[in-house]
């Protein structure tokens, strides 16, 4: 039975102590060659990005993990759990329920603190924006909250066309100073096409179904309050620490955060609001 | 100049502020191992130890770091196998420090034992009847147990995470989280139960003698159960060591008062069942092998004042403070507390260790002392150094405590 055991004998105290050796030995490497084998067939059957999202999710700070519900302050206090795919969700459609039967109407002279969030568009919380083009395609951009954190990029690395994106992986890169952004892909498709800053889009996108899967996107009445309480992640990050909340100034957002903060570490600053752990 | 490995979020110290306090460990850490090598090349001569005082500073160490690293798999258990979710808070930090009290452990031990290319000795011809030899197995194992524990802290680094393959693992080995720490719990009460199990059955010494419930001596019991309540003493200590010299709050304030609130409730039972266990040595076992228990405390170095200090002192009383919830809500009663029981499993560790041995059982000995060597200290103070430095690069590199990013501007 334990060949390779000096001076093995066939009795109880023998036994049962190689026994329970042997059997810890063998779930403490079966558990670590079982992982070893699950990673090489997580690597043939699922993106890496999709490991990823799923590992930082869990690791961002807590507000950026609020469910959109919480945000639009139909329910109190709610962390969201499906790591922002409504499309998975079942308690969302329960809040859709809910708000169709007391919908109402915008106030269209509430802005958007400043910020251009064109109403035409949805959004995903990594501050991209989709634009479906009723064709099966897609629009794709950085939405203004977005714009104003990137400022002036050294470069733009975006996905070559033929390339398919997943929702909530990665959808493209800014590079400034050295340093690297990832912004994640709004939603599921093949790159068509390339845009830039300039022309206002980023990537043309065919969706993978006949229309593009929108559920987990921000829309309509939720991007005011969205960006509201993206703008107070903000002026908590910027302040200093140990003061805790304080009131609003009630500027606008400058045009180039970055500019007009020089000593802050950009990339590690922005990460959290482009959901990047 | 290693921002880019900092994690993204986390404010730490200049690289220059880092090195400064790393360096004079790590010089601490040199000497300690010029020490271990005039240990191992020439022999233990160049310790104080010799055939009658054979367990010395070098055991003393063993048997309190693997005490204070109880953490590593009793947070686990209560995390994992428990669901106490609000401990996945400390739970990386308790496996570090698991790691490295355990690693720490293992390397004096291979000094003091000698022949290190031997030691797979131990495996190859086990003893089966000795307490000693579950030691080394539960051990070992559960040390392999903590590395691969660590393993997905060190993945988490920025950029371990770009490769792939790191990242698949590191999501992977997630999922047996739970299986390597039912097999740490396992294993952890058998290794603390025989660490304490060895002295309970030297009947040569007894002073350390205890009688026997079911095939094991009380001992065995009372180190599983007093490691129990010192582990997460020891997490809530250092935690609130490393938020002090970092001046960041690291996790909430009710993560600390559930982890008083364990290892008070913990160290209760310990204390009840050590007095227990006092009173019956007192009472039957010393009387029984032909020695009254207070003629070992005659002597003032090791009188009752020991006894006191251990079982009320560092016992009962930070226990009480701990399962106290008003006591326990005031950071400063929380912290004295914890580090009174640390104190107090140091003790018992030193009692058990030094003073079994200290004392003469036969008419023609006589009181022993025994004071470490220069190489000794060094090797222990290495424990220490490496100790720091481990944690220390963890905590810089990696996510050490989940929360640190949502409370960095509180």
């Amino acid at each position: 039975m334990f060949p390779w055991v000096y001076g093995f004998k066939w009795s109880a105290g023998h036994l049962i102590f190689l026994s329970v050796f042997f059997s810890v030995l063998g779930t403490v490497s079966g558990s670590v060659v079982t992982a070893a084998f699950r990673s090489a067939k997580d690597l043939r059957q699922r993106t890496a990005d999709a490991m990823r999202w799923e590992m930082e999710f869990e690791e961002l700070p807590r507000k950026a993990r609020s469910c959109r519900h919480e945000i639009t302050g139909e329910v109190r206090h709610r962390t969201c759990d499906h790591e922002f795919d409504c499309r998975t969700c079942s308690v969302h459609p329960t809040f859709l329920a809910q708000a169709a039967a007391t919908s109402r109407p915008e106030d269209p002279a509430a802005g958007t603190f400043g910020l251009a969030m064109p109403t035409d568009r949805l959004y995903h919380r990594g501050h991209a924006w989709v634009k479906p083009e009723g064709d099966g395609t897609c629009t794709i951009g950085l939405d203004d909250f977005g714009a104003r954190l990137v400022g002036t990029p050294d470069a733009v690395e975006l996905p070559l066309p033929g390339t398919h994106l997943n929702a909530n992986g990665t959808g493209w890169h800014f590079v400034r100073g050295g340093e690297r952004l990832r912004i994640l892909s709004p939603v599921d498709g093949e790159v068509l096409k390339q845009g830039s800053m300039d022309q206002g889009w980023l990537l043309r996108v065919r969706a993978d179904d006949s229309e593009p899967a929108t559920r987990h996107l921000l829309r309509g009445g939720e991007v005011r309050p969205w960006i509201m309480h993206e703008l107070e992640r903000l002026e908590f990050s910027l302040g200093s620490s140990g003061v805790g909340a304080t009131l609003a100034d009630g500027g606008e957002m400058v045009s180039d955060l970055r500019a007009a903060y020089p000593g802050v570490a950009w990339e590690s600053f922005c990460s959290p609001f482009f959901l990047e752990g | 100049m290693d921002s880019t490995l900092i994690p993204r979020g986390l404010e730490r110290a200049s690289f220059g502020k880092f090195l400064l306090w790393i360096l004079p460990w790590a010089a601490l850490f040199g000497v300690g191992l010029y020490a271990m090598y005039l240990c191992l090349a020439d022999g233990l001569y160049h310790t104080n130890m010799d055939n009658r005082f054979a367990f010395g500073l070098w055991i003393y160490l063993d048997l309190t770091v693997i005490a204070l690293g109880a953490g590593a798999f009793f947070t686990g258990f209560l995390l994992y196998i428990l669901h106490r979710r609000e401990l996945s808070a400390v739970i990386n930090s308790a496996v570090v420090l698991g790691l490295i009290c355990y690693s720490g452990a293992v390397v004096v031990l291979m000094v003091d034992v000698g022949q290190p290319l031997r030691a797979w000795f131990t495996f190859w011809h086990p003893n089966v009847h000795s307490m000693l030899t579950e030691v080394t197995f539960c051990l070992t194992c559960y040390l392999l147990v903590l590395a691969i524990e660590y393993a997905p802290i060190v993945l988490k680094n920025r950029r371990l995470r770009q490769v792939p393959r790191f990242l698949a693992f590191e999501f992977e080995l997630h999922k047996v989280m739970p299986v390597l720490a039912g097999v740490g719990t396992f294993l952890s009460f058998f290794h603390q139960g025989s660490l304490g199990g060895l002295y309970g059955v030297l009947r040569g010494r007894p002073f350390a003698f205890r009688e026997e419930l079911g095939i094991w001596p009380s001992t065995f019991f009372l180190f599983v159960v007093s490691a129990a309540a010192a582990g997460p003493s020891f997490v809530l200590l250092t935690t609130w060591l490393v938020q002090k010299i970092t001046r960041k709050q690291l996790v909430e304030n009710e993560v600390f008062m559930f982890l008083g609130k364990v290892s008070g409730i913990m160290l209760l039972v310990y204390v009840f069942l050590k007095a227990v266990d006092t009173l019956v040595w007192i009472n039957s076992t010393s009387p029984a092998a032909g020695f009254p228990a207070f003629e070992y405390y005659a002597r003032t170095s090791f009188g009752t004042w020991i006894l006191f200090t251990e079982i009320v002192l560092l016992g009962l009383v930070p226990a009480l403070i701990l399962v106290s919830g008003r006591l326990r809500a005031k950071p400063a009663w929380l912290f004295s507390a914890a580090l009174m029981t640390c104190l107090g499993i140091m003790l018992n560790r030193f009692v058990m260790t030094i003073q079994t041995l200290a004392l003469p059982t036969l008419p023609f000995d006589e009181f022993l002392s025994y004071a470490p060597s220069w190489e000794e200290v060094a090797t222990f103070l290495a424990v220490l150094a490496y100790g720091v430095l481990i944690y220390s690069l963890t905590f810089r590199y990696t996510v050490l405590f989940p929360q640190e990013r949502d409370l960095l501007k509180h």
